[in-house]
């Protein structure tokens, strides 16, 4: 026969069990107008449609901020981003530049700006999305402290007699923003495909000094295949992956762009050595990366495979000219050998392993 | 068979096999320095095809698979756009002399690549298809203007497998690749 004192014990236990319970019921219902006190928070950007068709970027961005709320990142509300982007006519969400960050640190309190893209939106079988986020800091230089991509498709596990097939585009989506909505708060990072290149097609002038940090602009690639917005999604992977590194402080794509505007560089035909010495000299930086894209192609329909080809150069400051340059073109199906295993579905996550690949092995030493 | 007629029937054998024999693909000067060669510039390619991105193509592979031999230093096509702009060649794909001349002087390079896409894409016979790719490049020595290196290769086509079996050959891109590593051979060789 319990005593009278464990048996309150007891009651007590169950007591706290039972409201540990109904925490995420709680939070479950949170709404970005909910957010309160956003000082020190972050604000999560509109997000920027690169897909080439249309994507819900509204419905998307809130499932992203509450996703993140629900993780414990606090977020700026809404309704006060968009005073603030009204106030200062703020249309580009592809990135923020010094000035803008400043202000908005000034202005709101935020201490981080989330900037989200949207790489792939396809609702017809198999439903796919890819998105692309990164964690930008409001201090006086823009500082990219995290980034982070998920590229997810409906038969991306077809499994046995396809019962691993999705084809709710709903569910591929939500899927998509749960990850990535890990990934940013460093629950679980995204892994990244393994794509094997070809050894005769990087060149390295000499390895990077070890234990040396580096300043990289990224510059958009040109786009010559028939995308679009190919350029700037190359753009993203390469900075991903050498923000990944840890050796490469990146500068924000915003601040170059609004460095590329203010001092009207018009690159018809790809960086020349005037203008690289420009821009170093402007954004203070050792490298400047910068590419074309030949291919990037999703085809349509369950045994599509993607199509990525693309060239990057890096152009180094004191020696002005190229230390590294790699060319290569993979199709999704490149790995595979039986049954479909290793097969890459998207070509964002083609992208990102090829150029994971490419920084890994050379630069990344 | 009488002994005498041995030797003719011979002769003629040899004259028969050196008629099957291709042209040859390859020129280079005999008088000419290529380890003095350090820096390369590639100009825009002629494009003889109905694809209208198939010189910038080529030319992407070829700046690529060169710059990564680590043999020479490729200028990169930014640059190469700037030199071109500011001597205002009116036809990069064919420069004269002069215009040579005073682009390598720009860029500083010690020798610019001309070249022609004669062929690619996909080439049909009766019911077979098959991707094919026909490149042509030459070496020029910036001081005199002279062509020191010439080749030419084809690579894809409609092999016996594709008229037995169909299946439309290799992919455009593996065959770019391996007709540029074929032409980057024969400037080393």
């Amino acid at each position: 026969m319990p005593s009278r004192n464990s048996f309150s014990s007891l009651v007590a236990l169950l007591l706290v069990l039972l409201v540990a319970g109904c925490a995420p019921l709680r939070r479950a219902a949170w709404t970005g107008d909910e957010a309160g006190n956003a000082e020190g928070g972050v604000a999560i950007l509109p997000l920027q449609n690169l897909s080439g068709g249309t994507a819900p970027v509204t419905e998307l961005r809130q499932e992203l901020a509450r996703r993140l709320a629900l993780r414990g990142m606090k977020i700026l509300p809404e309704a006060q981003l968009e005073q603030f982007m009204a106030r200062h006519r703020l249309r580009y969400v592809g990135g923020i530049d010094a000035a803008t960050a400043q202000a908005l640190r000034r202005e709101t309190g935020a201490r981080g700006v989330l900037i989200t893209e949207v790489e792939l939106y396809r609702t017809p079988f198999p439903p796919r999305v890819a998105l692309t986020s990164r964690l930008v800091t409001t201090e006086e230089t823009p500082r990219i402290v995290h980034m982070e991509s998920v590229a997810l498709s409906g038969n991306d596990a077809p499994g046995l007699l396809g019962v691993g097939l999705v084809r709710r585009p709903q569910e591929v989506t939500d899927r998509a923003i749960q990850l990535l909505a890990e990934a940013l708060t460093g629950e679980k990072p995204q892994p990244i495909p393994r794509v094997s290149l070809g050894s005769d097609s990087v060149y390295l002038a000499r390895p990077l000094e070890p234990g040396r940090s580096y300043r990289v602009a990224v510059l958009p690639f040109f786009d010559k295949g028939n995308h679009g917005y190919a350029g700037e999604i190359l753009a993203l992977h390469f900075i991903g992956e050498l923000v990944r590194q840890g050796r490469f402080q990146v500068i924000e794509p915003g601040t170059v762009r609004e460095d590329l505007l203010r001092y009207r560089i018009i690159m018809e035909d790809g960086v020349s050595l005037a203008d690289a010495e420009l821009l170093f000299g402007m954004l203070s930086t050792d490298l400047i990366l910068t590419g074309e894209v030949n291919d990037f192609e999703d085809l349509q329909g369950a045994q599509a495979a993607p199509k990525v080809d693309f060239s990057a150069l890096l152009l180094e400051r004191s020696s002005r000219r190229a230390v590294w340059s790699m060319g290569d073109h993979r199709t999704g199906m490149d790995r595979v050998r039986f049954f479909d295993i290793g097969r890459i579905v998207t070509a964002s996550a083609l992208a990102a392993g090829m150029v994971h690949q490419a920084v890994e092995e050379s630069l990344g030493r | 068979m009488p002994k005498r007629w041995i030797p003719p029937i011979i002769t003629l054998v040899l004259l028969a096999l050196a008629g099957c024999a291709g042209p040859a693909e390859v020129y280079r000067d005999a008088n000419m320095d290529f380890g003095a060669l350090h820096t390369v510039a590639i100009m825009p390619l002629a494009n003889l095809t109905r694809e209208t991105s198939a010189a910038e193509r080529v030319r992407d592979v070829f700046t690529t698979k060169l710059l990564a031999t680590g043999a020479l230093y490729v200028i990169p096509p930014g640059e190469v756009a700037r030199g071109i702009s500011r001597v205002g060649i009116s036809n990069p794909v064919a420069p004269s002399t002069e215009e040579l001349t005073k682009v390598a002087g720009v860029i500083k390079a010690d020798a610019v690549i001309t070249g022609t896409v004669k062929e690619y894409g996909e080439v049909r016979s009766g019911s077979s298809a098959a991707n094919s790719i026909s490149l042509s490049f030459q070496l020029l020595e910036t001081q005199t203007g002279k062509v020191v290196w010439s080749a030419s290769t084809t690579m894809g086509g409609i092999g016996i497998t594709d008229r037995l079996f169909g299946g439309g050959g290799e992919p455009m891109n593996d065959i770019t690749e391996r007709a540029v590593n074929d032409a980057i051979k024969k400037l080393f060789q």
